[in-house]
């Protein structure tokens, strides 16, 4: 009981001191919205443009013009590429997908009575509502082909001529529907050159649906099969798991709140020694060992409610974690690990002031190499190497298997047992180092 | 204040027996020894640095000493039970500025194990001690340098400890606050309860001390109540006089270094008397009593400010 009315202390005494509560609270929710907003392009469903490797085997000024419609559209950027390199590129993961326009495009597409050209297309399985999307798109590419070929009559003059020529020569037909269809081809031979047709309808959907349902097929697509085959530590294998711009900078703002808590705790150990009030709570009967309870559990319980309301407010921006339980598994560990580093940092200086100046250097270092400002996937090779002496990586690891990265529980174990490690030993660290500066203390 | 025969029969409440303690090499306490009976009010009376704060420490367990025992109502002062008869008002102001007065009064209530009526009770009677009924809900950073002192007791004394000990509890008040604590301390000795009084200034130790120990560099010099401290090691008294004749008769105690006369003398109200038979003519007279200071100064060579 006395131990929880220490750390309700401790938590009055927090929120009524600005500054904290500043660092705390608002610093890291600052943090998180500014880089989830830097982030806002890399991913889920503010992801900009659907990256597409095109595979051009017909190398044709109509195979040219389907491409450029494709990159008209404000959700796809092409880039150019040979077959193996554009599937390699989907099976990393660092092409949404790839399509591949076949030789002989030119000289069926865009023409509503031909056969129209087989393209392939392949897509990342697990992005299986871009693919759709992407089909949609790829028929309102093809679906601007056909206004292509009326904007060039010299090219599509042969085409209609040929083809009333055929029509006219084949018995098969009888001589009244020969007779119509030569007609038909001649007048479409005098206002091909003039016709404009109306501007496509913007959406793919209505591409799709509106030349399914004339019963007329723009083109023809084979699914290509591209089983990712990412490697699992690759950037492009871990960011494919992102559903959000906040899933990356929630778990770093969330650090930054309990490096904030850890600070402040630590500081609030000095602040007691120095204002007497220590010597005071010495003099009471609960001894060190619960004085120092107290205030783990106010550390504790702060860090929790950091990452407590930056999950409520990452959630109220979409960011949706895999799953619950292991977030606040996530959660205690962390909290736990950096009550012990508080606990260690409260004894390494005599004063606030150097307490506060050893608090936040450690913690800064803790976070650059641990990726609080820099995801770790990010960093050249040795600095990953290093980060791992980083408290801060484990913690925000362990978060981001919760939020993201959709960690099995054997595979949180990990990080959640570092980080507990740290913790136990930070606390036994502190606590052996106070005990024995008080009892030899003037 | 001098010692009532029912408190020097109590039994003892504070026992001290040849306590040692050394800061590497500078020795703090060298065989500290002593006993406080119930209800007494014990005041360790010493320059700064002269080991009274670290008599505390150890008699309040805060410290451990390197030899010999103190004992707190005859038990150690380490053990929770004992540290719950305790009542400590350090020397160092030990709130927490961002908390109000009430709130202060009641976390540390709490950490004594009082809550729901009994707390309050206790909290309506510190603030009252205090005279701070008017300011309970203001945070302690806004108050005064000796309302912080007069919470600074409070707090000590909010689980009714049977013995409280004051280091240095005037330091740094203005005299209005300085008399409601010495009033405060009345209070508390009319209840009955056992002082250990830490200060360097002489008044406050004979006004609301039943004895007084004399220490410097953390030895015992003399230990009794104030008039037979002065009695025992305070020396003549002084006599300053400005003389218009002097007679021959005299000459002994004489002669009068321009027109002053400096001397000393047990009895002075009788030497004075015994001049002026002679036919001394004196235009004034200035007689000083010994006091604490002449005792420490003859106890130590020198004085107590220094």
């Amino acid at each position: 009981m006395q131990i929880l009315t220490l750390a309700l202390k401790d938590l009055k005494l927090l929120l009524r001191d600005r500054t904290a509560a500043f660092f705390i609270l608002a610093f890291p929710v600052l943090m998180g919205l500014f880089f989830g907003m830097m982030m806002g392009g890399s991913s889920g469903s503010s992801r900009g443009k659907m990256s597409i490797a095109i595979v051009d085997d017909d190398k044709s000024e109509l195979s040219q013009a389907f491409v450029d419609a494709l990159a008209k559209n404000s959700s796809i950027a092409v880039v150019p590429a040979d077959f193996e390199a554009a599937k390699e590129s989907v099976r990393k993961a660092s092409r949404t997908g790839m399509l591949v326009i076949p030789q002989g495009f030119h000289k069926t597409a865009g023409i509503l009575w031909e056969p129209q050209p087989e393209l392939q297309l392949g897509v990342d399985p697990s992005r299986a509502a871009e693919a759709a999307m992407l089909e949609g798109f790829v028929m309102q590419a093809m679906s601007e082909l056909i206004q292509h070929r009326f904007q060039n009559p010299e090219a599509f003059l042969p085409s209609i001529v040929q083809a009333r020529e055929d029509f006219a020569a084949n018995t098969a037909i009888d001589p009244l529907t020969r007779q119509l269809g030569s007609t038909m081809f001649a007048a479409l031979e005098q206002f091909v050159g003039q016709a404009k047709l109306d501007a496509a309808d913007d959406s793919p959907q209505a591409a799709t649906e509106g030349a399914t349902s004339a019963g007329i097929q723009l083109a023809q697509i084979r699914k290509l099969d591209v089983t990712t085959q990412t490697v699992p530590d690759s950037v492009s294998a871990q960011t494919a798991k992102l559903r959000s711009r906040w899933d990356i900078s929630f778990p770093q703002a969330m650090l930054w709140g309990v490096l904030g808590c850890a600070a402040g705790f630590a500081i609030s150990i000095a602040r007691e020694r120095s204002a007497g009030t220590l010597q005071r709570l010495l003099a009471s009967p609960l001894g060190l060992q619960r004085i120092l309870l107290g205030k783990a559990l106010a550390c504790f319980l702060a860090s929790l409610f950091v990452i407590s309301l930056l999950t409520l407010l990452g959630f109220a921006l979409k960011m949706r974690p895999e799953s619950f339980p292991k977030l606040a598994v996530a959660a205690v560990c962390t909290a736990a690990c950096f009550v012990g580093i508080m606990m260690t940092v409260s004894v390494l200086g005599k004063t606030e002031q150097s307490v506060g100046g050893v608090g936040w250097a450690i913690n800064l270092v803790m976070a650059m190499i641990g990726g609080c400002m820099i995801p770790v996937m990010f960093m050249p090779e040795f600095i990953q190497r290093v980060s791992i002496l980083s408290p801060v990586r484990w913690s925000i690891l362990a978060i981001e298997g919760a939020v993201w990265r959709q960690f099995s529980w054997l595979e949180m174990a990990w990080p959640c047992l570092i980080l507990i490690g740290i913790g136990l030993a930070g606390f036994a660290l502190g606590s052996f180092i106070l005990r024995r500066s008080q009892l030899s203390s003037h | 204040m001098p010692i009532a025969s029912t408190i020097s029969q109590a039994p003892p409440a504070i026992e001290v027996q040849d306590l040692t303690k050394s800061y590497g090499q500078v020795v703090a306490l060298r065989g500290l020894s002593f006993c406080v009976p119930k209800g007494e009010t014990f005041g360790l009376l010493g320059p700064n640095g002269a080991g009274k704060s670290t008599a505390i420490q150890i008699m309040t367990g805060l410290l451990r000493a390197d030899s010999g025992r103190a004992l707190v109502d005859r038990g150690q002062p380490h053990l929770s039970d004992i540290r719950r008869r305790i009542g400590v008002a350090p020397q160092a102001l030990s709130l927490y500025d961002e908390l109000t007065a009430a709130e202060n009064l009641a976390f540390f209530g709490r950490l004594y194990g009082l809550s729901g009526s009994r707390l309050q009770t206790r909290v309506d009677w510190g603030l009252e001690f205090a005279g701070l009924q008017d300011r309970a809900r203001h945070r302690a950073a806004t108050y005064s340098g000796g309302m912080k002192r007069r919470l600074n007791i409070a707090i000590a004394l909010i689980h009714e400890p049977q013995v409280l000990f004051l280091d240095e509890p005037t330091v740094g008040v203005d005299p209005q606050s300085r008399n409601h604590i010495f009033e405060s301390i009345h209070r508390l000795q009319e209840a009955g309860l056992t002082i250990l009084y830490t200060t360097h200034y002489m008044e406050e130790a004979r006004r609301l001390c039943h004895r007084v120990a004399i220490m410097d560099k953390g030895q015992l010099l003399a230990l009794d109540t104030v008039p037979n401290l002065i009695a025992s090691h305070g020396g003549a008294s002084k006599i300053i006089a400005d003389v218009e004749f002097w007679p021959k008769e005299l000459s002994a105690v004489g002669p009068p270094q321009e027109g002053q006369l400096l001397t000393t003398s047990a009895e002075p109200l009788a030497e004075v008397a015994r001049w002026t038979n002679a036919g001394a003519k004196l235009n004034s007279l200035q007689i000083s009593s010994p006091d604490l200071e002449s005792v420490f100064l003859n106890l130590t060579g020198r004085s107590l400010r220094d």
